[in-house]
Order: C-alpha cells, then structure tokens, then sequence
C-alpha cells in the first residue's frame, strides 16, 4: 500500500493511495497563492496600475519591462495570474480509478487532472460539493475571462533570469508548472465525470475496496472518506469541523478502528479562534461604518460568507447599524444564496428543521427581502446605480489579484476612514496588499477559519484510535512563526508519518487476510471438527475462482463419465485423480507424558536436552533420536523400521487428527 | 393576636396528637415551634405549661404512642425540649415523668422511630433547648445520654453529627459556665475548678474526641477533629487547655501522617488553637514542612490566610505558596529541582491550575494586606504574575521554562481572571510602578486579543483602573491611554456581547472618576472621539448597557465641568442633556432610566454648578416621580433632596446680598423649589403605592418642616401660603381625597 503526495499544501491536498489493486487520488487542491506573484486584473480601467515603472536589473542587463511591474519596492508580474498545479510527474494520472472529493474548496485542480491527461476514472462527490465546486469554477473562469491580457509573461520563468529577480519572485519554486486558469469547456467535462454520493453510502469499487464518504462538518456536503477492505481500513479525514455552524456535524465514530488516518486540512490559523474572530470582525464593522466608512470583505462566494451573514443579521440591529446596506458581488451570489437553502438535507439540525415551518434555512434569505442585502453579479450594470455608501460589500477574489475586488481597493483604497477585513485564511493579507501599497483603508485580520484545531484533533485521535497517522509534514512541528508553541503540532505515539510534495509513503501495515466465499453446496460437504473450543477446522479441496476481485471456492467438478471410447486419451484431458487427503495432524506432544508412555513402553534410557525450539530426546539403548519441536517432530532411526513406526504411533497418540 | 392563639391550642394539640391526621408540612411545625419560643422569650418567668394543661396532655400521647408520625415526633422533641428550659417547666415536665418518656433512649427506640433523622435531630434540639440550667444538665448525665450524643456523633445524617458537635460544646461550656456562676475557680486550669460529678462527663467527651483523633478511620478522625476545632473556638477555660493537653500527641502524629484531605480541617483547629502559643507554631512548622509534600501548599495558602500567626510560620508559607508561580514563570534555578512533589504536580493539567490558582490569590490576599516581603523582592514577584499572564495567553516562549505548563495554561480563562485580580491587588506596592510598562503592556494585550472572555476582560478592566490610578503622576499614562487604550476601548465597545460592552463602558466611567480633575485626559477623551462614541452607545440595543453609558457620559460631562466652559463641552452638555431626557421619558427599561437619574444627582453634587442644568430639573423631578419604576422614583427623591439642600443651605444661583434676612432667604429659596416642583413631587410621592417610596418622602418633608421650625423670625402661615398656596396637611388631605376618587 503507497500514498503518493502530489501537493504539500496541508489544506488544499492531492494524495493517491494504491491499494489493493486500486489507485484512488483523495482529492485535488488547487493552490491559488501563486497569483499573488501577478498584479491584479482590474475591471475599469486603473490609471495607477498602468503607470507602473517595468522592471529593469539595477545594472540594466535584464530588461523586462513588459512582463515585470514594480510596485512600492516589489515586483509583480503583468500578465493572466497562474496557478500550481498538483504534481503531475509523480506517476501517471491515467492509471487513476477514482478521485474522492471531500469539499468543494479541494477541487479546484480538477481540470487540470481529468483532462488531457487520459484520466478515464470516475470522480465521487456528494451534490453540494459538485454544484458549489461549479459554482466557484465558474466564478474563477469568469473573473479571468472578464479581463483578458493579451500576452502571456514567460520569460521570467528562465532560471537564469528568475534567479536575478528581486524577492520573493526570485524564491519561487516550479515556476514552469504553473498553469493558467482553466475553460468554461473544461469545467463542464471534468465535472461531468462526478458521480454523486450520498453520507454514509458505501461504494465498490471494482469489488476490491468499499469507499464511503462522512460528515465532515466544515461545508455544505463536506466528507470524510472511510476505504475499507474486508480486513484493511483507511480513513481519509481532510477539512473537518467540530464547531457549530451551518452544515452537518461531523460523523467521528465511523473513523474508528482504522488502520491509517491521513489527517489533512486542519485550521491554517491555529492561534485565531473563529468566535474570536467572528467578534473582531463584528466590531472592526461596525467601527467603521459608525464612523463613516465602508467595510471590503474579500471573500469566496461560498462557504463562512453564509455564518458571517448570519451573525451580522444579528448583529447589526444590536450595532444600531440596521440601515447599513450589505452588497454580495460575484457572478455567481445569486446561485450561491439559493444554493445554501435548497441543500436541507445537508444542513445542520437546528436549520434542517426550519425547512418544516417552513422557513428558508439561512436567515440571508430575510435580509435579502428587506433589501438589506442586496447581490449583483459584477459591478458593471445595476449596482452602479443602486450602490449606496456607507456599506459593507463582500466580493471576491480573497487574493486581491482578480474579481470585482481589485475594483474596490482602487476605489476604497485612499480613504482611511475605510476598512478592508479579511476573513479567508488562505492567503497572507500582507502579501494580498503588497500591489496596492501605498494604502490608506484600514487592514483588519480575522481569518476565520472552522477547520480542527489540534487542541480538538488530539482528542478525536484519542478517540478514533487509528494505528498509524499519516500527515503533511508541518503539522508535526510548531509554527514557524511560533517556535515556542509546542501545543500546536501533532505529538503521537507512534509519532505521525509525515509528507511533503513528491514524497511517496509505503504505509506501515501488511495486508494479512483475503476473505474468500465458500459455495454452499461446498460448506455442506465440509466436516468440522473442534480442536479446540470455539475453534473448529476442516480440510477443504476445492476450486479457487477469482473474478473481479471476489474470490469463490467452488466443488471439485466431478470427473466427466469416461465414454466408451477405444481412442487413446490424451493425459492432459485426464480428470485429476482425487486422492484422499492424508490426514492432517494438530497439537503438540507434552513432554513428561510421552516420557511416561515411553516407559511404559520400556524404553527406559531416555537423555532429555532442551534446545531453542523443544526437546531433543536421545533413546540411548535404542540409538535413536526423536526431536520434538513446536510444529515438527522427528524420529531419526536407522534401519529399524519396526521401532520408528511404534514411536511414530507413540507420537500420534498425543495428536489429533483431522 | 397572642392570647386568640392560645385559645385555639388546644384543639391544634388535638389535631396534632391524632394519629389518624395526615401530619402538617414541615414549614407549619417549625412556624409553630418559632410561635411558641417568641411566646416562651416574652413569658417572663411565667410557665406556660402552668397555663396550657393541653400540652402535658399532648406530649404525653405523641410519646407514648406507637403511631405517632416521625414529623410531631421531632416537633414534640424539640417543643418539650423548649418548655422544660426554665426550672419550672423541668420541673412540671419531670413531675408528670414525661421528660424521661420524651427523652430516656429507650423510649425513642420504639417503633424504629429512631432510624428516622428528623427524629433524632428533635431529640438533639430538644435537649439543645432544654440546657438552660444545671438540673437538665443533670437530667443528661443521670440517664447517661452523653453516650447517645457521642453516638450521634458518628450519625449518617450530617445534619444530626454537627448537631451532635453543638450539644457536646454546649454541655462542655455550661460545665464551665456553671461552675463559674457557682463561684469556684473558673479561670484556674486545673480540673477540681469543675464540680466533681462534672469531672467524668467532660473527660467522657474529650476522652471521645482523643480516641476519633487516634483512630484509622479517616471519617472519624475528620468528625474528630470537627468537634476539636469547636470546642477549641467555642469552649473557655478550663476545658480547652485540658483538651489541648490530650490531643497534643495524636494531631502531630496526624500531621506527620500527612493526609491532603485533612489538611483544611487541620488548619481550623489550629486556628481555634491560639496560633501564638509554641506548640501551634510547631505544629504549624510540621505541616508546612520543607515544601516538598503535597498538602503543604494548601496549608501555606490557609496559613497565609491567618490573621494572628507567628511571623516565622507566616514567611515560611509565604515562600511556599509562591513556589508554583515562580517555578512556572521565572528562569531555570537549580534550587527548584529540589521540589519534585511540585515539579509533578505542575505537570499535570488539575493540580497545575489549582495550585497556580492557589499561589496567585495568596498572593493578592497578601498583596491586601501590604504585607512586606523579605527574601524576594516585589519586582521579581510581579514580573512573574505578567509573566504567567503573558503564557496563558499563548504569547511566552515555553521554551524558556524548565517546566512545560504552558501547554495547560494558554487560554485557560481561570488562571487569566485570578492571575489579573493578582496583578490588579498588586498595585498597592509602590516600587512596581517601574514596571507600569510591562503591566499595561500585557493588560493592553488581554484588552486586545480576540479570544478573550468576557469575565477576562472585566477583570482586565478592574486591574487596569487600579493601574492607572497608581500611575496617574506620570507623564507617560495619558499617552498610553489615547495611543493604546482608547482604540482598543473603542472597539470593545462594538463588541459582539453586550457584557463587553458593559463592563468597557464601566471601565470608561471609572477611568474618568479616577483621573478627574487631569485636564489632558479631558482633552484626550475629547479628541480622540471616545465621547462620540459614548454618546452612540446611549443608542445601544442593551439596557444594561445604555445604563452604563448614560453613567460614563455623565462621568464625562462632569470631567468636563473642571475645565473653563469651550464651546465643545457646552456642545456635549447639550447632547448629553438631549439624548438622556430621551431615556428618561422614553426608555422602555428602568435601568437605563435611573442611572439619568443618577447622574444628574452626581451633577448637581458637583461642586461646580452648572447653569445649564436648571431647566432639565424641572422635568427630570417630575418625569422621575411619575415614573412607574420605584427605584427611579427613589433616586428621584435622592435628587430632590441634593437639590434641597444646595438650595436651602447656599443659593448659588441668587445673588447673594446681606441686607437680605434669614427669612427672605428662606422664602426664596424655598419658592425656588417650588418652582422646580420639589413640593409636587413630594406630596405625590407620599402617597405612593411603593412603601420606600413614601418613607422617602415623608422623611423630606420633615426635614423641611423642622427647618422651616428652626427659622425663628418666620411667619409660619405667610410661609406656607406663599410657597405652596395650601397648609401642608391640607395639601396632603387633599391630594389623597383626588387620589381616591380617580
């Protein structure tokens, strides 16, 4: 059993495990933060942007004006943003059956893997991962598609040139692997290869292994996956969440008595607590607004959006804010919203039971009937009109490098009586900003972020007890920025076996059983005998059939009645002779007994020397040896066959035959 | 009402004694019982049993019954008990031998009536009742009923052993008490000061009380020791230094047994003991010990706790109880190593937060008491609580520490709240203020930290205001507080919970009282918008905290009031003024309502008056007293009666002239109140429907009356007529004749 790790990033994995004659990739991540090497992709026109000095080597021996900007001291590159992709040389993504999806933020690398690369597999998903996962596909293909660049940047990309580049351009790595953004068309063949799964429906695949996906808390349709054989289990846990918020609690029993735990997509925040946030975010919103102000909350168009609403709904009466209009601006809010309350089924108790009153689940759904919050699909067409300040808007893209966001930095950016919150973990804010700088808004972190901790995932591994962990490799060691926090990082007995991108993983345990049917026509034929209690065995000889990964014992076909024929038969079609088995003996043979019955028998000189394995006894009259070990025994005696078949018998007498 | 009661009695003996009756709940008895001693305290030697044959009779059939419910059986108990407290109701009850039916143990044995607890508390309280003289303490040791008591002693019922406790104490001091009323040698500490006859009943109780201390049996050893400790705090001479000479032995063989669930009981006793005396103190020494055993560190929390104590033994569990906190929060020492006990404790997540817990609010209980420290220095002390306040909130390099408890302690809310109560308590010693920078510095990091609790928070604001009024002199607060503090004060006041909102708002208002009179923490509260923002919260959807805002507004505008009137604090007067006469009339929640109330009393407390508020009064008095909350009617008439006395004592808002008389000065001043509609408010206050209400306004009207009295040259009617156009008893008749007929 192997596990392949094509991404190192902990929260967006892409892993293939092989086992038993399947290879299953455990989901496909896309990591977006390469674009925050690019500059952003305004919608109007931005005079500053375009006026932005190119970049020249000091000494004016690289020249790459059109390709490089530098912008308060750093360099960004001007062209379409590109992303890095999951290893592709690792091993080859057409041998891939299937590709389990655990959410929708873990998908997004799917394109690039299910086409042009043979992949003929299926993918699993459960119906709000696919259609959210569409929606953010599609979201993410349009904001590119919007702004069209007319030429590519690559030859920054040359070694030798890269390495002449200021930081962090100079630092990046596999910078030739990054790919642009995927097609409308491709959105639409990869994902017309999901098939959907339900919560605890168990899945063959090709009768060797049984995939079942779980509850995993963290979004709508969110899942854990259990792939188990008859005597193997592995749990894939990716982003889960013990916290309650809208989606279905997280299913942990299921998790138990697994053989390996691939843990991934823990909190990529593990100091912020997410209430804590919740209420910075709350009261930085209203500071501003009371004073004045408008609120940016760079945002995916899925996801902690629908709790942030949900708060704010109560919160901005409580705030005296109640006037303050919310705008949702991507190309697809208005999908997103009426999403989040048709998925019932995979929501929470407490919302699942509003859809009997009924009520829409989401109390969004009555801020929009208010006209409190309001969605467009860009900022093009109504919004201009309808826009009213002070307000709050959340837009995407969170890095700050596409979408109607970059629109509002430049609109917003100037004012300090303005405030840009960031809420999405997934990306340094600093680093968000860095094309934007000189800014006067302010910056508020709170990255929310609802995934384990590891104060909540030690207690669920203590609970769930897997054998062996397998994780990316930064959770087995403090923060980087926070050395001295030893409390945030796995620490296991056995110590977790940990990942980095191309590492390949034997994991740790043998496959020992393979469960075989018996026909029962064969079952009937049997004769058990008890050996010991509880324990009965019975020799078998019949026909072992092995299709499709299921293993069948079947009779012996009788032999074919031989027609009076005068030809010579050929031996080849000779049915096999059935012989009856010898007997098969068990037990073992208790030392002061046998010495006893050797007596009995007058042998009376009988040397005992304990060896490593038993007893070897020397019959000094008779010179003879018998050996007798814990699965053998054996009589040395020469030419005296009357003698060793009375010891053999002697032997026997202890043993029990079948 | 007495003697109607008493005609009844009979028949309720009759229901009470019929065992066919379902017996009353337990509430009416002890009703009764409370009847009959308020009766038996006011009998004045006259014996009611003399009077009320019904009770013989009654007492006499519940106890010889055999049904007789365990209820009245108690009650009966503790009545006969009662009655036979003076001579001659002993003397009736023991006559008709029925004190020895009610109480001789056989007796109760009867019917299994003994196995319920009530009725062997009854029996307790009723010999309890009964030791009033020497013939009942008599009665007790004749029938040899000590035993029974020490028995009780042992009760499963907790309520019946500490009853048992209390009898056994009583007995023993009326043994000395009567021997002192009988004229021997009380005082003396030899046993002949006790009347011979005596002599065994008081060894019979403490030879108990040795023989549980000596015992294995770890609950008889506490019952033991409970009965020590109150003999020693309850009991006199001689009693308690024979008794202190027999337990000697066995508490130091306890100590040196050394069981952590003694420890509390242990300590009790020798508090009881006189902790002054030599052998206390070493015994004090033997459970401190050298610091290395589990149960010292309570002791040394106890110990520290002492009022009177020995200076060595009070240092010595100074040094102990410090221990946790600085083997958790200072460098390596090759001296802690030794500790392993506690090094062991520390690592493990419970005691590490009870013993942290321990060391931090000794220390504020010692801080309470400026209690000088001498082999460590306040400093190092203080740096250790920022230390450890810094590691519960994730931000200290554990890596540092040779113990890893940091890993129990981040965000541990308990040891963050008592760790800031410590650090708040320790502000009294005046070398820290050295150490103000380190101290604001992490009190501004719990201020900001997301993750902080509510209860954290408050806390925070509590230690801080100690802080900042310590720290006052210096130049460099006021630049903490509108760089660092206002913004984050700012925030926490759009906090998601209205307690942070609350207690921030406190925190404003306690922060302008302390710096009152500091003119740049006026101008910086003005400046930086932190007024702006208290008058929104006036707005907020809280009453709880809308009240507290109206309170930090005042606060402010009182702040104000010390510095020459701008137009920005005549501006924030206005709104101030506008916006809570808003609250006061419109405000759907009282709090909010009495603290406008409030602060204008506070106001017009204020020694600078304020013009501004004169046409506000008017309104407020009568908005108040119509108001249908009592407590803003109160405060309403609290504010009636600053005004009266600002009024009436110097007018400030007339010219003073000296031609005028005493009498002119009164008319006028009273005529002003009149106008402010003082007597309106009154009157109508008299009548009202809340009692504290109209005591309040009695009393001022009476106040007013005996001043107008004490005027000598002043025409009592042309007073009256002119002020309020009616004699005032006229005014209150008709007032209350209008009330009626609404």
């Amino acid at each position: 059993m192997k596990l392949y790790c094509l991404s190192g990033h902990p929260t967006l994995p892409c892993n293939v495990l092989k086992f038993k004659s399947t290879t299953i990739m455990l989901d496909c991540g896309l990591d977006t933060t390469a674009a925050l090497y690019f500059l952003p992709l305004p919608l109007v026109h931005s005079p500053r942007l375009s006026k932005l000095p190119g970049w020249v080597s000091k000494d004016g021996a690289v020249n790459l004006e059109k390709e490089l900007k530098e912008c308060s001291g750093r360099v960004f590159v001007d062209s379409q943003p590109e992303f890095c992709l999951p290893e592709k040389e690792l091993l080859d993504l057409s041998t891939i059956d299937v590709i389990l999806i655990s959410n929708y933020h873990c998908m997004m690398a799917l394109p690039y893997i299910t086409e042009h690369t043979g992949f003929t597999g299926t993918v699993y998903a459960t119906e709000p991962t696919l259609q959210i996962g569409r929606l953010l596909m599609e979201e993410l293909v349009t904001f590119m598609e919007r702004v069209p660049k007319a030429q590519a940047a690559t030859c920054w990309k040359n070694k030798e040139i890269q390495r002449l580049l200021p930081g962090p351009l100079k630092d990046a790595v596999d910078v030739w692997s990054w790919r642009k953004c995927y097609s409308v068309q491709e959105v639409n063949s990869a994902l017309s290869k999901v098939q959907l799964v339900g919560y605890s429906q168990k899945v063959e695949l090709f009768g060797a292994v049984q995939v079942t996906p779980l509850s995993s808390g963290y979004s709508l349709g969110s899942s854990n996956w259990i792939i188990q054989s008859h005597y193997e289990k592995v749990s894939y846990v990716s982003g889960s969440s013990l916290l309650t918020t809208h989606p279905q609690p997280m299913e942990q029993s299921s998790l138990k008595n697994s053989d390996v735990l691939i843990l991934t997509g823990l909190t990529q925040i593990p100091t912020a607590n997410p209430d804590g946030m919740l209420g910075e975010f709350c009261s930085n919103l209203a500071m501003t607004i009371r004073a004045g102000g408008n609120v940016l909350v760079p945002c995916y168009s899925s996801g902690v959006i629908y709790d942030l609403l949900e708060c704010l709904y109560q919160f901005m009466d409580s705030a005296n804010l109640g006037s303050t209009p919310f705008y949702f601006i991507s190309p697809v809010a208005n999908s997103s919203l009426e999403f989040s309350q048709i998925f019932a089924e995979w929501l929470c108790q407490n919302k699942q039971s509003k859809v009997y009153l009924p009520e829409p689940p989401f109390p969004h759904a009555e801020l929009i009937q208010t006209n409190k919050l309001k969605h467009y699909p860009s900022i093009h067409g109504d919004f201009s009109s309808e826009f009213r300040q002070p307000c709050v808007v959340f837009t995407g893209h969170p890095s700050l490098r596409f979408g109607d966001v970059v629109h509002f930095m430049e609109l917003w950016g100037k004012s300090s009586l303005n405030t840009i919150i960031f809420t999405e973990p997934d990306f340094s804010y600093l680093d968000a900003l860095a094309p934007y700088q000189p800014l006067a808004m302010k910056c508020v972190y709170c990255p929310i972020d609802t995934r384990l901790n590891f104060h909540q995932v030690s207690k669920l591994l203590k609970d769930i007890q897997p054998l062996h962990v397998v994780c990316p490799e930064p959770y087995t060691q403090p923060p980087p920025a926070q050395p001295h926090r030893s409390d945030l990082m796995l620490e296991l007995q056995p110590p977790p076996m940990a990942y980095r991108r191309c590492s390949v993983l034997g994991l740790p345990f043998r496959r020992r059983y393979e469960r075989i049917h018996l026909l029962p026509e064969l079952a009937r034929s049997l004769v058990p005998s008890e050996i010991k209690a509880g324990v009965s065995v019975a020799t078998v000889s019949a026909v072992l059939q092995s299709k499709d990964n299921k293993h069948v014992l079947q009779p012996v076909p009788k032999p074919a009645p031989v027609p009076p024929s005068k030809k010579r038969k050929r031996v080849t079609e000779e049915p096999p002779e059935v012989l009856n088995p010898k007997p098969l003996l068990s037990g073992a043979v208790p030392l002061e007994p046998f010495l006893a019955m050797l007596h009995k028998n007058g042998i009376t000189e009988v040397k005992v020397e304990e060896t490593a394995d038993g007893h070897i006894l020397h019959l000094q009259t008779e010179d003879v040896l018998i050996q007798l070990e814990e699965d053998a025994t054996h009589i040395i005696c020469d030419n005296n066959e009357p003698l060793r078949t009375a010891l053999r018998d002697l032997v026997l007498r202890f043993l029990q035959k079948l | 009402m007495d003697s109607d009661c008493l005609s009844l009695l009979p028949a309720v003996c009759l229901v009470l004694a019929d065992p066919k009756q379902a017996p009353p709940d337990d509430t009416s008895l002890e009703k009764l019982l409370d009847w009959f001693k308020e009766l038996h305290s006011q009998s004045n030697g006259q014996v009611l049993l003399q009077d009320q044959p019904c009770l013989l009779e009654f007492i006499s059939s519940v106890c010889t019954s055999e049904t007789t419910d365990p209820a009245i059986l108690s009650f009966t108990l503790k009545l006969t008990g009662l009655l036979a407290a003076t001579k001659q109701g002993f003397h009736l009850l023991e006559e008709g031998g029925l004190l020895l039916c009610a109480f001789e143990r056989e007796a109760c044995y009867v019917c299994d009536l003994w196995e319920d607890a009530s009725v062997r508390s009854g029996w307790l309280q009723g010999l309890l009742n009964m030791l009033k003289h020497q013939k009942s303490l008599d009665f007790i040791c004749r029938n040899g009923l000590i035993k029974v008591v020490l028995q009780l002693q042992n009760d499963r019922s907790l309520f019946v052993a500490s009853l048992a406790n209390q009898l056994l104490v009583h007995i023993l001091n009326f043994l000395t008490s009567s021997s002192t009323t009988n004229g021997s040698d009380a005082v003396g500490s030899s046993v002949s000061s006790l009347r011979s006859d005596w002599v065994s009943v008081s060894s019979e109780i403490m030879n108990a009380v040795v023989e549980a201390l000596s015992s294995e049996d770890h609950p008889q050893v506490l019952r033991g020791l409970r009965l020590l400790s109150l003999v020693l705090s309850q009991c006199g001479e001689p009693i308690r230094s024979m008794l202190w000479k027999d337990v000697l032995v066995p508490l130091e063989v306890l100590i040196k047994r050394g069981s952590e669930s003694l420890t509390q009981t242990l300590m009790t006793v020798l508090q009881a003991a006189d902790t002054s005396a030599r052998p206390v103190e070493e015994l004090l020494e033997a459970m401190l010990g050298d610091g290395n055993r589990k149960e010292c560190f309570q002791c040394a929390a106890l110990v520290v706790k002492l009022e009177k104590c020995p200076e060595v033994s009070k240092r010595k569990a100074t040094g102990i109880i410090l221990l946790p906190l600085q083997c958790v929060s200072t460098q390596p020492q090759t001296e802690i190593e030794t500790y392993l006990v506690l090094n062991e404790q520390l690592s493990q997540k419970a005691s590490c937060i009870s013993l942290l817990m321990q060391s931090l609010s000794s220390l504020a209980e010692l801080a309470h008491r400026k209690f000088l420290f001498e082999d460590i220095s306040i400093h190092s002390i203080t740096s250790s609580v920022v230390w450890l306040l810094r590691m519960c909130s994730g931000q200290c390099p554990s890596s540092l520490l040779r113990i890893n408890a940091s890993i129990h302690l981040i965000g541990c809310c308990k040891v963050q709240r008592c760790g800031l109560d410590t650090l708040g308590a320790l502000s009294v010693y005046e070398e820290n203020v050295d150490l103000r920078k380190d101290i604001f510095g992490v009190l501004l990091d719990y201020l900001q930290s997301p993750d902080s609790h509510a209860t954290v928070l408050k806390k925070t604001f509590q230690a801080a205001v100690r802080w900042i009024a310590v720290c006052s002199p210096f130049p460099d607060l006021l630049q903490f507080i509108s760089h660092d503090l206002f913004p984050v004060l700012e925030k926490r006041m759009c906090d998601l919970r209205w307690e942070v909102r609350d207690s921030t708002l406190e925190f404003i208002t306690q922060l302008t009282t302390a710096l009152n009179g500091n003119s740049g923490f006026t101008e910086a509260l003005h400046t930086s918008g932190m007024v702006s923002v208290l008058l929104s919260s006036l707005a907020d959807t809280e009453g709880y905290v809308r009240a507290s805002a109206v309170a930090a507004v005042g606060e402010a505008v009182t702040a104000s009031f010390h510095h020459a009137a701008t137009e920005r604090n005549s501006s924030l007067l206005e709104k101030a003024l506008t916006q809570m006469m808003i609250a006061l009339s419109q405000d759907t929640e009282g709090f909010p309502r009495r603290a406008v109330v409030k602060a204008f009393t506070s106001w017009l407390k204020g020694s600078h008056p304020v013009t501004a508020l004169e046409s506000s009064l008017s309104s407020v008095l009568s908005l108040g007293g119509n108001d249908f909350d009592w407590e803003v009617k109160m405060h309403t008439l609290e504010l009636a009666e600053v005004l009266m006395e600002k009024t009436l004592t110097c007018c400030p808002y007339i010219v003073q002239n000296v031609d005028f008389s005493e009498k002119t000065r009164l008319t006028q001043a009273l005529s002003r109140l009149k106008d402010y509609g003082l007597f309106d408010l009154l009157f109508n206050s008299l009548l009202d429907c809340d009692r504290p209400v109209c005591e309040k306004a009695c009393a001022l009207l009476v106040r007013l009356r005996t001043l107008t009295a004490e005027t000598a040259d002043l025409d009592h009617s042309a007073l009256v007529l002119n002020v309020c156009g009616n004699r005032w008893g006229d005014e209150v008749q008709s007032r209350y004749l209008n009330k009626q007929q609404a």
